[in-house]
């Protein structure tokens, strides 16, 4: 079957946080085959205005159904907040490779998710499906949050209620650890290199951008193999444009340039070449 | 009845004139998932250099007001993976296959066409004489394009080294009649706006023995971050498409096409069926949709659809009556 947008109703459309909405779209096809880390692109106006669709990450999926959570911070995204109960989208996707499992020792494998901002979603329904679709007890999955404020740490409920209580750190100091994320990752991790230097930790990462390089260096540093999710301008989301470029290491000692859209928007952390 | 809405140009015919502009619709593979690539007017190849080449760095796009601005820098698997991965996905698609092609002097430009020009499946060529993001003179490995180099296209110029072949008339003649000589298949060479006479640019391209002319190419454009104060785009400058290009596109169509016997094809922001008509009344032989195709994949057929009840409406029996059919009177 060929993909093609559609347009899809909306079925809810919440405020969340500050300048921060859920917004539920009614599709089974794409709730059927939405996989985590995956993303849509919406196009929010009317009349190629704006010109270029937006691309979100999936935070769940249900019957018939799938939510996103969206910040304001543009036009695009501003217009996609005035949207009520009933009005159409067109939507593509879904788009993609999302998060992997772990090969080998699937089994003993603890997760970790680290997520930051609009960052948190994708970590989010990876974390539900980790628990619902592969059965991975909650006590083998860790997730570690980081905002602004308390009013930021997005899905801190929601994962609660799986099961996994989110560790917290905040720019304000508002809830749990005053500083940034690696503050409460990077004691997990060294505590865990040292009364347990052989059991396997698979992190997951999504966020701003200096978060998922500062998350790398975590990674590097105890290695551990870690998964990021990044970010990027994205004029078309299926491989054709060459805009969402980001550097990544060719395997023979130089670089080359790998589309966010098609290869990512995953990738192994050892292979991306921060600048 | 049926509009016809063949195009013949030397000796390809096309079954309708919308085509896909290069850059827009990768190797055309990319595209089997939204629909059957195969409906098209033809396919107008990423550009492919003799070299792979690696493209810039990030950030390459940005958006703007009714477009956007783009620096890929012609990322590119090179001609000989083009011949042995890309084309035999194209030539079994049974609709004419323009490979874009593009060189850093006048020698590259020729070496490129002949290490194609042998392979099964190409129907002709569209000369990229006017990247934006590109310079001329520099190795075509290099991942990173710079301002420096002299090619010996641009030592032979006039004082002024332009910045692309399409920037000078006798670079634009002297390159595509080297070009010409290297292939007896359609040849047509794709200009630039960023001139203040488009019309005796594409009278270059006649002299140098094109058999048509392409336009327009991006327009060199420039987004910056206030913040920082730096341009968005790492390449400083990027290419500017999409619709608020489009009555520009037309305008120099128009110029064009009163200036020059050779068909010219037309493109710059094409968006639908109505869009498509314009260009062609304006003088466009053929069209091609760039853009479109990024934030629409699907567009390509419904202005092919859209352009069929157009003509039955219009009750024009055959597309090519629509070509210069502007009155100016």
């Amino acid at each position: 079957m060929k993909l093609k947008p559609e347009a899809l109703k909306v079925i809810e459309n919440v405020r969340t946080a500050p300048g921060h909405y859920r917004m539920r779209l009614a599709s089974p096809r794409i709730a059927r085959t939405a996989k985590p880390g995956q993303f849509v692109q919406i196009t929010v106006g009317e009349d190629l205005d704006p010109l270029l669709p937006r691309p979100f990450s999936f935070l769940q999926t249900g019957p018939g159904w799938f939510d996103l959570l969206y910040q304001v911070v543009g036009r695009g995204t501003r217009i996609l907040a005035g949207k009520k109960k009933g009005d159409a989208l067109t939507v593509l996707g879904p788009l993609g490779r999302g998060w992997e499992l772990p090969g080998a020792v699937r089994g003993q494998v603890t997760h970790v998710l680290a997520g930051g901002g609009v960052g948190i979603p994708p970590l989010y329904h990876w974390a539900e499906t980790l628990v619902k679709k592969h059965k991975v007890p909650a006590s083998r999955i860790r997730v570690f949050l980081g905002g602004r404020s308390k009013d930021f740490l997005h899905c801190e409920k929601a994962f609660a209620k799986l099961g996994v209580k989110p560790v917290c750190a905040t720019d304000d100091g508002s809830k749990g650890f005053k500083g940034r994320i690696t503050g409460v990752l990077e004691p997990f991790l060294s505590s865990r290199a040292a009364s347990v230097p052989t059991a396997p930790v698979q992190i997951y990462t999504c966020g701003p951008t200096p978060m998922l390089k500062a998350v790398s260096a975590l990674a590097a540093k105890y290695s551990v193999p870690a998964q990021v999710s990044v970010e990027e301008p994205m004029p078309c989301g299926f491989g054709v444009c060459l805009g969402c470029a980001i550097k990544v290491s060719d395997d023979k000692g130089g670089h080359r340039f790998a589309l966010s859209c098609t290869e990512g928007p995953v990738f192994d952390a050892c292979k991306v070449m921060w600048s | 009845m049926k509009p016809d809405l063949k195009v013949k140009i030397k000796n390809v015919t096309f079954p309708n004139p919308v085509l896909v502009a290069s850059g827009t619709y990768g190797y055309a593979q990319e595209y089997e998932r939204f629909y059957p690539v195969k409906q098209l007017g033809g396919i107008v190849t990423k550009t492919i250099t003799l070299k792979p080449r690696i493209g810039n760095p990030p950030q390459r796009v940005v958006e703007t007001p009714g477009g956007m601005l783009n620096a890929i820098g012609l990322q590119n698997v090179g001609a000989e993976k083009f011949v042995s991965d890309k084309l035999p996905y194209l030539r079994k698609l049974g609709i004419p296959v323009i490979v874009s092609v593009m060189g850093y002097s006048v020698e590259e430009f020729c070496a490129v066409v002949e290490a194609l020009d042998g392979a099964p499946g190409i129907d002709g060529y569209e000369m990229n004489l006017s990247c934006p993001n590109v310079s001329y003179g520099t190795a075509a490995k290099a991942p990173v394009q710079t301002a420096a180099g002299a090619s010996k296209a641009s030592a032979q110029a006039p004082a002024k080294k332009p910045r692309m072949f399409a920037h000078s008339e006798a670079l634009i003649e002297e390159v595509v009649g080297a070009v010409r000589k290297k292939t007896t298949k359609l040849l047509a060479a794709k200009l630039g706006p960023d001139v203040s006479d488009i019309g005796a640019m594409a009278q270059a391209v006649e002299r140098g023995g094109a058999d048509a002319v392409s336009l327009i190419n991006t327009f060199t454009a420039m987004v910056i971050d206030l913040k920082t104060r730096r341009p968005v785009l790492a390449n400083r400058t990027g290419g500017l498409s999409g619709p608020c290009v489009r009555p520009v596109a037309v305008r120099m169509v128009s110029d064009v096409f009163r200036a020059v016997r050779i068909p010219v094809i037309g493109m710059g922001g094409i968006t639908s069926a109505r869009d498509a008509a314009e260009f062609m009344i304006a003088g466009a032989s053929l069209v091609q949709a760039g853009t479109i195709n990024f934030m629409r994949p699907t567009a390509c057929p419904e202005i092919i659809r859209d352009l069929k009840t157009f003509l039955t409406k219009e009750k024009v029996k055959r597309v090519t009556e629509l070509t210069g059919s502007l009155r100016l009177e």
